[in-house]
């Protein structure tokens, strides 16, 4: 099995720089969101590798199931929520640098499934990080301030600037580590599971989107009604034909009956 | 009125890189005060009183990112008039209002954007990644970035424009509406999504059912074994139950039913 160029672990340190720092520090356009990181670290991936096409089906995949899993998680005030930027790159860069040359469909799975449920502990850490780099800013907040004093106000966008440069070299850093030593051992795990097993890491990745959906129906049903009306679409939704059109004029058509009789409503009080 | 629009325009651009120095002392303070020198910088020509204005902004500030060019631009205007010498305005009138503004502005910012627009745009990218659209990561940043880019660019003229009467501006959203039809949105694709992508297939039906019976078994018996999985789910997760907890129970459930041939 051939070893990765060193160019391929820069370059998934270098996504994890850009969108870790999308995640809280600049801009925060949402290149950082799991739906959008994963394809874009897949898509990369995948052209640098030779399959851009299996690398951006992954990063869908990827995408979709962390974009659930953390979706309450909320940057509010003081609340650092798990770093899902870095985990959706990592996830498909550790899953597809080890999995891309296996040629049985359920090997690849295997190396697939096992990043991901890695990543998500890799999310936690990341977390960890992230609270270290706010630590490290308030020494910052606290310079400037001292150069305030001091009369000396070029000090503030230089600390400013500091910010981002110290959250962008945190996530290369912490990146390339992962990707460096943790490929090898992730084809090693691969290569000691038999067909057999390998087989029930596609069921596994076949499940897992249900524990997103789980939280984010945790987070939208607030009252009984609700949840007899949630699970009465699912019914229906289960007999009417599987079409992406369908779910999206539901939803709209349920979005434009609630806002008019909301509407109304408050017409009506007044 | 002395700042130009340009100017403001650019102060806009500058709030993208409000939360570059987050901390725990003053949040977004270094932030604030980078993103609005420039106006500062125009509206005090004398070093000392810009010295001084620069001192009074490098304070404790935290809102939601998208809404800060707002108060960025009603600081300005008060800064502006308490340069000119309107006797209504001072330096704790300033600080009062940037403080009511951004601790108001982090409440709706914050529950529009983080609870209810991100959950619905990304849950219907969703509905585009399950149907293995190539485009969905563009369609996602293009429908977040509408309402962002707008509140971003338009708030501070809004700020600036409107001053202190800048909330009568903002009540005409009427964001708590907005937010529950999101909800309902959001909900209505979860309940497209959830018998449609989960995977759960079993072998019994091909070995028991007619082949123009066995798709719609098929599609049956896949919706009511996600409706089951989500509602367990659901309620652990409602009962605190770790989101890794969760997804290592299902890792071990679903290796076990594969074992025992009772899922493929």
């Amino acid at each position: 099995m051939e070893h990765l160029n060193i160019n391929v672990y820069l370059i998934v340190a270098l996504i994890g720089g850009i969108v870790d720092l999308d995640s809280t520090a600049v801009i925060q356009c949402m290149i950082s969101q799991p739906i959008v990181a994963a394809p874009l670290t897949g898509l990369i991936l995948g052209s640098m590798l030779g399959d851009y096409a299996a690398g951006l089906q992954l990063g869908l995949m990827v995408g979709v199931i962390l974009q659930l899993v953390w979706i309450e998680k909320l940057p509010l005030g003081m609340n650092v929520p798990p770093d899902a930027a870095l985990a959706s790159v990592l996830s498909v860069a550790l899953g597809f640098c080890a999995g891309h040359n296996y040629s049985s469909y359920a090997e690849r799975e295997v190396c697939y499934t096992v990043g991901l449920l890695i990543s998500v502990g890799l999310g936690l850490l990341g977390r960890s990080l992230d609270m270290f780099v706010r630590r490290l800013n308030t020494n910052i907040d606290s310079w400037v301030n001292q150069k305030i004093e001091d009369n000396n106000f070029d000090s503030i966008r230089l600390g400013h600037l500091i910010g981002s440069f110290t959250t962008f070299t945190k996530a290369f850093i912490f990146c390339f580590l992962v990707i460096w030593f943790g490929v090898e051992p992730l084809k090693y795990f691969t290569k000691m599971m038999n067909i057999a097993q390998s087989g029930g890491f596609i069921v596994v990745q076949g499940l897992l989107p249900a524990v997103g959906f789980s939280v984010l129906a945790s987070m939208c049903l607030k009252s009984k009604t609700e949840i007899i009306y949630f699970i009465g679409g699912i019914i229906l939704f289960t007999l009417l034909p599987s079409k992406i059109w369908i779910g999206i004029i539901a939803s709209f058509m349920v979005m434009l009956s609630y806002y008019s009789k909301t509407k109304n409503r408050k017409k009506g009080k007044k | 009125m002395t700042l130009s629009r340009w100017l403001l325009f650019k102060i806009a651009v500058r709030s993208f890189l409000l939360q570059a120095s987050w901390n725990y002392r003053g949040m977004m303070s270094m932030g604030f005060l980078y993103s609005i020198a420039p106006g500062l910088d125009c509206i005090y020509d004398d070093k000392k009183a810009r010295e001084l204005a620069y001192m009074r902004h490098f304070e404790y500030f935290n809102t939601n990112p998208y809404f800060s060019s707002i108060v960025m631009g009603v600081t300005l205007a008060l800064e502006e008039k308490y340069k000119s010498g309107d006797k209504l305005v001072n330096p704790e009138v300033i600080h009062n209002t940037k403080d009511a503004l951004m601790t108001s502005l982090a409440g709706i910012g914050d529950g529009l954007f983080w609870d209810s627009w991100r959950p619905f745009v990304a849950t219907l990218a969703i509905v585009f990644a399950a149907g293995n659209y190539k485009l969905t990561p563009f369609i996602f940043l293009v429908l977040y970035n509408i309402p962002h880019l707008y509140f971003r660019f338009a708030g501070i003229y809004w700020g600036y424009d409107e001053g202190m009467n800048v909330s009568k501006k903002l009540r005409q959203f009427m964001f708590p509406q907005i937010r529950q039809t999101l909800r309902m949105g959001t909900l209505a694709l979860l309940a497209y999504l959830i018998p449609n992508h989960v995977n759960l297939h079993t072998p019994f039906l091909l070995a028991n059912l007619r082949l123009e019976l066995f798709y719609f078994g098929e599609k049956v018996v896949q919706g009511l074994g996600a409706l089951v999985l989500v509602a367990l789910g659901t309620i652990a997760y409602r009962q605190e139950v770790n989101v890794l907890l969760i997804s290592f129970l299902l890792l071990i459930f679903a290796l076990v039913f594969y074992h025992w041939g009772i899922l493929i």
